[in-house]
């Protein structure tokens, strides 16, 4: 029954001719300016170089509170907060992702934290939060004695007792806490991967508790932990986000992830999870205890589902309420980067540094054709990094990648880049070739997984090419975004390569070495994606872990990273992750913290 | 063939002795109708120009597989965004690069071009002959055959097309993969054209059953099937003869709507993906951050070449209408 | 006329439940386990098994599809997350939410566009196509016959992407499209949704001209329209009061199925702009593999286009009395 056309002819001549004009004068407004010049980074070279000293263990002076204020500071004002995703866990035991650490920062505490020693968030040291001193060890690192400081208080007004310190630690075996840090759980137990559980198989609600000879809590204020070996990073781990105390007498178990019992300087006031969140005033935080946070905004207002597009935008309108936001979490998209950084303006309320992670290849050595080293080396010649630097906003966004130890982490080597990919980031085809022939696997099938999302399927395309040019049969295959790191986390996958990223969870390489390269962890859903186990590997892995002294740590780990990319070629560094992320114009204290990866939401104020 | 052009414009079917068919007809009409033979060139262009892509990029030089970013990396910047205004234009690239990995614009179009039609002449191929078919059969042996039918269409028409497209596309295109190896092209491809061709058949099918419906009551059908002929006879020599205008006329419609649509799939990601190219990725490309806020020339490229096959085509399907059927046009 | 209206509102039916048994088919095909995403880090076959229990996947097909329509109707409460009210569609997979609930949530944003669009190309559309008609053969004839061929040839994926990049973020002088509730801010409902109606009715609008041209100038040679003329009514009379309506039934058909595209979740559209309405909804649920969510969504929009079907037939009647109703 569709309407009838009916057009008279000379109507249809005139359509013809004013297509034409119409045409053109669409080509005529579509000019456009080329790319952006691109500045130095100087910043971030210098933000690597202090990465590279190490981070001291703050004694009972620094440890005590008030923090040191922020310059120019004051009180009041109200901030809006633009996120991607919103939090799908708010129990401390159960975080740990980066956007969720970010958020515990104001409404969580630990036994110890980080505190930032200067005004730039590059320098810091681990201080006693909630407890009195960073911790005390009298026989090198197996036995630990922390003290509660007087008058810390829950949002409620009770007091933070050693029983809840207990409870935090002893619920972190029941089932229903799986996505949290699993470190101090392995510790106590001393066994690795999932075996801790049985240590306390229903965590304390069937009434049974952790023995003293493990967790002893000798009065109110008084935590020992003992561990069968040393544990020198102790202290670091204490201050990661899943190991902020959980109220005993508060404890809803799962119901806990939606409402926790807070005890930072903002609480909860409302939370519609995957909509929004507001954060009020704890006034029962005494700044007298925390040489940390800052109680600076009156009101944080969170809005989630912003993707990195929506939160620029709205940053860089600046009017209204659009003045006063920022988002912890997101950067600057890679459409809008290179324009913002063009404008002294706009770059002026930018911060910018690294992230934790270091991207990678993993060639997973259980499949058969992979197994030839010859062949992994034509893939690390041959393997262009720079798709993967365009693909999420160039330089300012990727820094190709010499190692797999971040420039934050203690152990980094600037120098080190066996296969040239800083001088020849776009590979070296001529070279890879050369080995794939002497391997005698000239159009070797190569599977390569990516991840489906625009950049993926950007870098990959382009990584293909490259890989071809040297000789490879290359076969893309989509993995989808949300069930990714499940696929090629199984130890049977049917990929010979594809792309993974791991940050450190603080700054000593033994949160990267071991859990991605110690052979003896290779399970389905472990991070040992390329599957190597090599006995020299695992050797050192074992002689590096039980170093106290950091510096003679750092190099020995960084020696096993050099092994394993330059002698093993298991897997192939791409870039470290920097991120841009900008603030409106009425936002205070501004600053890029290393360790948070991120804008520091402790020390923002409204001007 | 007659010689139409020499014949005087004013009133050929005036001239009574020379005895022609409507076939004949219809072409010298058509013929007369400058916006209609011109709107023909402009897509038998493209048609030639998808045709000939790989012969066009071999002579010009590049194609559209190369990542020019990495082969050329003075071009773009870090981000892969061309350095040089206008999206990089030069006589080396006559429009320009892809902003991202830098593929060859000219050549990307081209290609993307010959893609695009190549799916969606399948696909008005395939829509035809299941419509013609369907409604014929329909119409002619009417019954349960017709009720039947006719409450499929009815069934059919009630999907959200577009909807049922994006959620398809991916359990189509799941069924042949390899653990191994990349989901071939030619397996999106088919999937692309089985998914429009089973919701693209119905309104055509709707047409000429009720054209069918009627031409069973003409005489010339009950003289055919009073003197014996089979009914697979009288549908091929008698019936089929009578809908060829409306199936030329819809078929027409339809092909442009083809486009459009399979460059809607493209643009929302289930489509053809990178690095094939395709018309609707371009624009998907053409809709990303890094193009409308860097390099808006890129996407007038995809947009005015589409406009102009758009607006081509729909110009003939007027012309190819009012050739068949003079009285409906004034 | 009632019983039209009920005949046709239970063959709707039928085609809805057949609807629902093919959609129901089509997404167990789908490449992906659904319960992969909740597992979590720690997965294991145990969790992976207890969450196919509790999404009820465990189950058979056809049990499944028994419950699914048994909620439909009656509601539902055996789900872990609170009890379902009818009509149930369950809880989404990926974000936890009632499914109807999240319809309705999304609904008024697909609403809006599509009624605001409609209201500014129905205008602009048939005024121009009306004019054009009075004024055949003229240059605004044809000056807006041929732009509005341009026009109806253009795609949203297109113009939309133009739009934005030319009017918000070269010249600044539009906002970026946003949806503000109507009821809290009228002002920031208007403004924010300017760029998506302008956009969308201009590729609308332009049919619109084409088709309110030609069927106007079709109706004008109607027989009765003649003799009203003859009997020596004055062209605008016979012009406004006659012919207009009868030209308006190829148009209402048209529109019917416009709106029922449109209310069903516009997704190249809302994609295109980054509205999160019906048919943004529906892409998310294929993404996510979200097969309560998609089942609502498709179920919805097939229900839209039923219920268009059936108003577009009932007006009919009332615009063309000769229009009988068969």
């Amino acid at each position: 029954m569709g309407g009838k056309r009916v057009m008279g002819k000379g109507g249809r001549r005139a359509y013809a001719a004013l297509s034409l004009v119409a045409a053109g004068a669409l080509v005529l407004s579509g000019c456009s300016e080329g790319g952006s010049k691109e500045g130095s980074n100087k910043d971030d070279k210098e933000n690597a170089q202090r990465q590279q000293s190490s981070i001291d263990f703050g004694d009972a002076k620094a440890s005590t509170g008030p923090a040191t204020e922020v310059p120019g500071a004051k009180p009041g004002g109200a901030v809006t907060v633009l996120q991607r995703d919103s939090y799908a866990h708010l129990d401390p035991g159960q975080i740990y992702v980066s956007d969720e650490m970010a958020l515990s920062q104001l409404i969580h505490r630990g036994l110890t934290g980080y505190k930032a020693t200067g005004e730039d968030g590059k320098k810091h040291e681990v201080v006693g939060d909630l407890a009195t001193d960073s911790g005390t060890t009298t026989d090198g690192g197996k036995t630990w004695k922390y003290t509660l400081k007087d008058g810390v208080k829950w949002a409620d007004g009770s007091a933070i007792t050693a029983t809840d310190v207990r409870h935090t630690f002893e619920r972190l075996f029941a089932p229903f806490v799986a996505n949290g840090p699993t470190f101090i759980q392995q510790w106590l137990a001393d066994t690795p991967g999932t075996g801790y559980r049985d240590l306390l198989k229903d965590g304390p609600y069937g009434g049974k508790h952790l023995p003293d000879t493990v967790l002893e809590t000798p009065d109110a204020k008084t935590v020992v932990f003992k561990f069968k070996k040393a544990k020198p990073d102790l202290p670091y781990a204490l201050a990661m986000a899943g190991y902020s105390l959980v109220s005993k007498a508060k404890d809803t178990k799962e119901k806990y992830d939606k409402a926790p019992m807070t005890a930072g300087p903002y609480k909860i006031q409302e939370f519609k999870s995957g909509k929004s969140m507001v954060l009020v005033k704890n006034t029962n935080w005494d700044p007298k205890t925390d040489p940390i946070r800052h109680q600076y905004i009156d009101r944080f207002t969170f809005a989630f589902n912003k993707q990195y597009e929506d939160s620029t935008k709205a940053i860089l309108d600046d009017s209204g309420a659009n003045a006063t936001a920022v988002s912890f979490n997101n950067e600057v998209d890679a459409g809008n980067l290179s324009k913002v950084l063009a404008d002294a303006t706009l770059k002026s309320r930018t911060v910018a540094g690294y992230q934790p992670y270091v991207g990678q290849i993993d060639i997973n050595l259980t499949q058969k054709e992979m197994q030839d080293k010859t062949v992994r080396e034509a893939i690390a010649y041959a393997l262009p990094i720079t798709p993967f630097v365009r693909a999420y906003g160039g330089t300012a966004a990727r820094e190709v990648a010499g190692g797999l130890i971040s420039p934050t982490v203690s152990g980094y080597n600037p120098n080190f880049d066996p296969f040239g990919k800083k001088k020849k980031p776009a590979g070296d085809p001529v070279k890879a070739e050369e080995l794939l022939e002497k391997a005698g696997k000239v159009g070797l099938k190569l599977t390569f997984g990516y991840i489906n999302t625009p950049e993926g399927q950007q870098y990959s395309t382009a990584m293909a090419a490259g890989l071809e040019k040297a000789g490879f049969d290359v076969q893309r295959q989509e993995i989808p975004a949300e069930t990714y790191y499940d696929q090629v986390g199984k130890v049977k996958n049917n990929f010979d390569i594809y792309h993974t990223a791991w940050g450190a969870d603080w700054p000593s390489a033994s949160t990267v070495i071991p859990p991605l390269y110690d052979g003896r962890q290779i399970q389905d859903g472990a991070a040992n994606y390329s599957h190597v186990n090599d006995p020299k590997v695992n050797a050192d892995i074992d002689k590096a872990s039980t170093i106290t002294d950091p510096i003679k740590a750092a190099e020995a780990w960084n020696k096993i990273n050099e092994y394993i990319v330059k002698d093993v070629v298991s897997n192939i560094p791409t870039a470290y992750y920097k991120q841009t992320q900008i603030a409106g114009s009425k936002i205070g204290g501004l600053v890029y913290d290393d360790v948070i990866g991120g804008i520091d939401p402790r020390r923002l104020f409204v001007k | 063939m007659v010689d139409g052009d020499q014949e005087p414009a004013a009133a050929p079917e005036a001239k009574v002795p020379v005895g022609r068919s409507p076939g004949q007809l219809m072409w010298l009409r058509f013929k007369r109708d400058r916006t209609g033979v011109i709107s023909a060139y402009v897509v038998l262009l493209f048609f030639l120009v998808g045709l000939l892509a790989p012969l066009i990029a071999k002579l010009y030089g590049n194609n559209p597989y190369t990542v020019y970013a990495d082969e050329r990396p003075e071009l773009f910047d870090s981000a892969g965004v061309p350095v040089q205004p206008n999206g990089g234009i030069s006589g080396e690239f006559w429009f320009g690069l892809e902003p991202g990995n830098g593929y060859d614009v000219f050549t990307k179009l081209l290609y993307g071009i010959r893609n695009s039609l190549g799916i969606s002449l399948a696909v008005t191929l395939a829509t035809v002959l299941t419509g013609i078919v369907l409604g014929v059969a329909a119409g002619y042996l009417g019954g349960r055959t017709d009720f039947l039918i006719s409450r499929v269409i009815d069934f059919l028409l009630a999907i959200p097309a577009q909807l049922f497209f994006i959620a398809s596309m991916p359990v189509v295109v799941s069924l042949f993969v390899s653990p191994r190896d990349e989901t071939p092209v030619y397996v999106r491809v088919v999937a692309l054209i089985s998914v429009q061709w089973f919701l693209g058949w119905m309104s055509l099918g709707r047409i000429l059953r009720g054209t069918s419906l009627a031409l069973r009551e003409r005489e010339f059908i009950e003289a055919a099937k009073v003197s014996g002929a089979p009914p697979g006879r009288i549908i091929r020599k008698e019936i089929l003869p009578n809908v060829v205008t409306p199936i030329l006329v819809q078929a027409t419609y339809m092909l442009p709507n083809f486009v459009t649509a399979e460059a809607g799939l493209s643009f929302l990601g289930v489509g053809l993906v990178e690095p094939t190219p395709d018309w609707g990725q371009m624009f998907s490309k053409a809709a990303t951050e890094l193009v409308m806020q860097n390099d808006i020339t890129y996407m007038f490229f995809p947009g005015v070449s589409m406009i102009i096959f758009i607006v081509a085509f729909n110009l003939l399907g007027d012309s190819v209408r009012d050739a068949f059927d003079p009285k409906t046009a004034r | 006329m009632l019983r039209f209206l009920l005949r046709r509102t239970l063959g709707s039916l039928v085609i809805l439940v057949l609807l629902t048994v093919v959609a129901f088919l089509l997404f167990f095909g789908m490449p992906r386990d659904p319960a992969l995403l909740m597992c979590g880090k720690t997965c294991t076959p145990d969790a992976l098994a207890n969450i196919h229990r509790t999404l009820g996947i465990d189950k058979s097909i056809p049990e499944q599809f028994w419950i699914f329509l048994q909620g439909l109707v009656a509601g539902r409460d055996d789900f872990a997350q609170g009890p379902c009210p009818a009509p149930c569609f369950g809880y989404s997979y990926h974000t936890n939410e009632q499914v109807w609930s999240t319809l309705m949530d999304r609904l008024p944003l697909t609403v809006s566009l599509a009624l605001g669009a409609t209201v500014v190309f129905l205008f602009v559309g048939l005024g121009t196509g009306m004019l054009a008609a009075w004024r055949r053969g003229t240059l605004i004839d044809k000056s807006f016959t041929a732009g509005s061929m341009v026009l109806s040839s253009m795609q949203i994926y297109f113009l939309g992407p133009l739009a934005l990049a030319v009017l918000v973020y070269q010249t600044h002088l539009f906002d970026e499209p946003r949806y503000t509730e109507l009821t809290k801010d009228p002002v920031a409902w208007f403004t924010g949704l300017m760029i998506p109606w302008v956009v969308l009715s201009t590729i609308f609008a332009a049919q619109y001209t084409r088709m309110a041209r030609s069927s106007m100038i079709e109706q004008l040679q109607e027989e009765h329209i003649r003799t009203a003329r003859a009997k020596g009514m004055s062209r605008r009379y016979v012009f406004f009061r006659y012919a207009w309506r009868g030209s308006l039934i190829p148009i209402v058909t048209i529109l019917g199925i416009d709106l029922s595209s449109m209310l069903g979740g516009a997704i190249i559209t809302e994609y295109t702009f980054g509205l999160p309405g019906l048919g943004h909804l529906a892409v998310e649920s294929v993404q996510f593999s979200d097969l309560p969510l998609l089942l609502g969504v498709m179920l919805f929009a097939a229900a839209v286009i039923l219920l268009c079907n059936i108003v577009v037939d009932a007006c009919y009647a009332f615009i063309d009395p000769r229009v009988r109703l068969s």
